[in-house]
């Protein structure tokens, strides 16, 4: 197939035209694929399927009694099958096909060994070039309730984020949105330590919130909102790790979070930070959104 | 051996009592002047030691502070686990996740700000020890890696503060600073505790064996340490009892790694700064317990070693214009172009480039325990120890201003 960069250069991060999923054949697949269908569905995208593996006919049929359940037109989704690496065949694919959302299924938590060397799943959510959406809960009424957006304030991808989140909100029907702004401040206890009297604590505390606070309220300002109900809060912690307890403590639907800026390795996960905190324990779906920017 | 008297006890609380209270009024003083806690500190021990005290009222003194006995056996007990405490909350704020997240930038200032201030300061001291008041016992190399490591080491706490107080903190610059203060804080202890385990002149095997032991430890608690930390702060925090639960275990742990780093024949500290980062760098240590960690350690272990330090060296004495000097523009030329040029090579504009030069220049508190024990090892004379204090604080006192003037 002949791929013109032009297309994907630039690309806005939604409207999801194209979607694709990865068919694992896994006992979740029922489940995901019905999903992404709905999805599909509601965002008028055309669906890509994408399987990494020998073709058979056993799995051929298991796949067409899916199709059949999930509503699916077979002649209207493409089905790709294919061998090789299956990250780097799926993230290909997705490249050729001009994928704008990559819907995989995934466990809450890998094995130890398998988080370390790094899971297909997990691997697609370091690696993709096109938003990913990693589905751990699939049950419909699960992605309408409660959405979170990662919104860090200071970062350029996070206007394309929320923008995202708050377009694929309206288009699959959620009614409120809560941003959530990280603050983290290293060696704040530190240099608090070294010379400041109580009220200066406060007030530096304080004065460090509020301005994390405004700079979030400026960024919703700036978005499309539209009936959406939206609110905010700041909380604090360590990038990645915070915003995961806080999808927990609130029972979060679905996480969505900005792209990872650089080529994430092994040493992230030994040296856990912002993403790396929310793959290793995944609080609930989770939509990665490539800003392409 | 003799028994710990009920005098002696008077005079060591008294010696505490005095250190704490006259440490804390002229801090207090100087923060009004922004300058840094440690000054006041070391202000103080010139004042109650040898420089000050020891020579108008020698006997008064000897009284309140004696040099021999149980009283000294005891004092500088307090004093060897107030620097191992004071290298714990060090490590307690290296984030190394912080210096991959910042990326390239980073990744240049840091090793920049680094090689050439090391490279320079061996250079010079291996080719002219002289200047620096000669090697003592006559291992230039070693001598030389010293010299280099003093020069390369930076200091977070001051740095923390001087961004804080200018509003920084939460800024780029101010980001690639604090991350590269971490990584010159990490691999500078890291030479200086390779320095101190072979500075009994180690034949090869032995320097072969030390440099194993330390990245041996160090990935260790990095690691599988940092894992069981991770496991266990979580438990720690909401079962025990708060924060009396966290401050035990954490101190525990850092007394425990600092005694296997000793037992292992490399210093004491290096143990306590790991077991400060595997701490520090776990995401489940709440923030009031890093608050409170801090607390205790800085206003009450900080005062007694930063005044420890007057009360050993003569100040007046030991005071060679000529190290200074030496020390001060080869600690000014090495760290502000090295870190610039990282930070240059990293995209900086060349203004900002300089500031964070200047940012990284600032020595405070680690130069001068970096001193210290290089001068209890008997790595450097009591001359260049004057000389290292005098850079830390001129540093530490010009970082502000020269990145005012720059940004």
């Amino acid at each position: 197939m002949e791929f013109d960069i032009q297309k994907l250069k630039k690309r806005p991060a939604f409207p999801f035209e194209t979607i694709a999923v990865g068919l694992s054949f896994s006992p979740r697949m029922e489940s995901v694929l019905a999903e992404a269908k709905k999805i599909a569905d509601a965002c008028n995208a055309k669906l890509v399927l994408i399987h990494v593996g020998l073709k058979t006919k056993e799995k051929e049929s298991i796949l067409d009694n899916i199709l059949f359940t999930a509503g699916i037109d077979v002649k209207k989704a493409k089905i790709i099958w294919t061998e090789g690496d299956e990250v780097d065949t799926i993230l290909k694919i997705c490249k050729l096909n001009i994928v704008d959302l990559l819907v995989v299924g995934a466990l809450e938590k890998e094995n130890l060994i398998k988080f370390y060397l790094g899971s297909i799943a997990r691997t697609i959510c370091r690696k993709a070039k096109c938003s990913v959406l990693l589905l751990t809960n699939t049950s419909s009424q699960k992605t309408k309730n409660k959405v979170i957006v990662n919104a860090g304030a200071d970062h350029p991808k996070t206007m394309h984020t929320i923008n995202t989140a708050f377009y694929f909100a309206k288009q699959i029907g959620i009614k409120e949105v809560t941003l959530v702004h990280e603050v983290h401040s290293p060696a704040l206890a530190m240099a608090m330590a070294e010379s400041s009297s109580a009220p200066e604590v406060t007030k530096i505390k304080k004065e460090f919130t509020e301005e994390e606070s405004s700079k979030l309220h400026n960024i919703i300002a700036k978005c499309d909102t539209g009936n959406l109900k939206i609110n905010e809060k700041v909380i604090k912690g360590k990038p990645g790790y915070a915003v995961r307890q806080y999808a927990i403590t609130k029972k979060a639907d679905l996480l969505v979070i900005n792209s990872p800026d650089t080529h994430l390795t092994f040493l992230d996960r030994i040296f856990t930070h912002d993403i790396e905190y929310i793959l290793a324990d995944l609080p609930c779906n989770l939509l990665i959104v490539h800003s392409r920017v | 051996m003799s028994k710990f008297t009920h005098n002696d006890l008077i005079v060591l609380l008294t010696a505490l009592s005095t250190i704490l209270i006259f440490s804390r009024i002229l801090s207090e003083l100087g923060r009004r002047f922004h300058f840094p806690i440690v000054m006041g500190e070391i202000i103080v021990g010139i004042l109650l030691g040898p420089t000050v005290l020891g020579t108008l009222s020698p006997d008064f003194f000897q009284r309140v502070f004696p040099k021999d006995g149980n009283v000294s056996i005891a004092f500088d007990g307090l004093v060897n686990l107030s620097v191992v405490l004071l290298l714990f909350v060090a490590g307690l704020e290296v984030q190394l996740p912080l210096v991959l997240k910042q990326g390239k930038t980073a990744i240049a200032t840091s090793f920049f700000s680094m090689l050439i201030p090391f490279a320079l300061g061996f250079v010079a001291a291996f080719y002219f020890p002289n200047l620096f008041g000669g090697s003592l016992g006559g291992n230039e190399i070693y001598f030389a890696m010293f010299i280099g490591t003093a020069l390369a080491i930076s200091a977070l706490p001051v740095i923390a503060r001087i961004l804080m107080d200018m509003n920084l903190f939460k800024t780029n610059i101010g980001m690639l600073i604090m991350a590269s203060a971490m990584f010159n804080d990490l691999i500078g202890w890291l030479i200086f505790s390779f320095l101190l385990s072979v500075r009994h002149g180690a034949d090869s095997i032995g320097v072969g064996y030390s440099i194993l032991y330390i990245f041996g430890f160090g990935l260790f608690m990095l690691t599988i340490g940092k894992k069981i930390i991770d496991r266990a702060l979580p438990w720690i925090q909401t079962k025990l009892s708060w924060p009396g639960g966290v401050l035990s275990v954490s101190i525990g742990v850092c007394l425990i790694c600092a005694a296997f780093t000793e037992k292992i024949d490399i210093h004491a500290i290096l143990g306590a700064f790991i077991a400060g980062i595997a701490f520090g760098d776990s995401a489940h240590l709440h923030e009031k317990a890093r608050e409170i960690i801090h607390q205790f350690i800085t206003n009450f272990f900080a005062p007694l070693f930063f005044v420890s330090i007057g009360l050993r060296v003569n100040f007046a004495e030991n005071f060679d214009p000529m190290i200074v000097g030496v020390v001060l523009v080869l600690a000014y030329f090495g760290k502000v172009f090295g870190s610039a040029f990282g930070a240059y090579l990293g995209g900086l504009k060349i203004k900002n480039a300089f500031a964070v030069g200047f940012g990284l220049n600032a020595r405070g508190a680690m130069e001068i325990i970096l001193g210290t024990l290089a001068l209890s090892a008997g790595i450097i004379s009591p001359k260049l120890f004057v000389a290292l204090v005098v850079m830390a604080l001129v540093t530490s006192l010009t970082s502000a201003p020269m990145i005012r003037k720059l940004i």
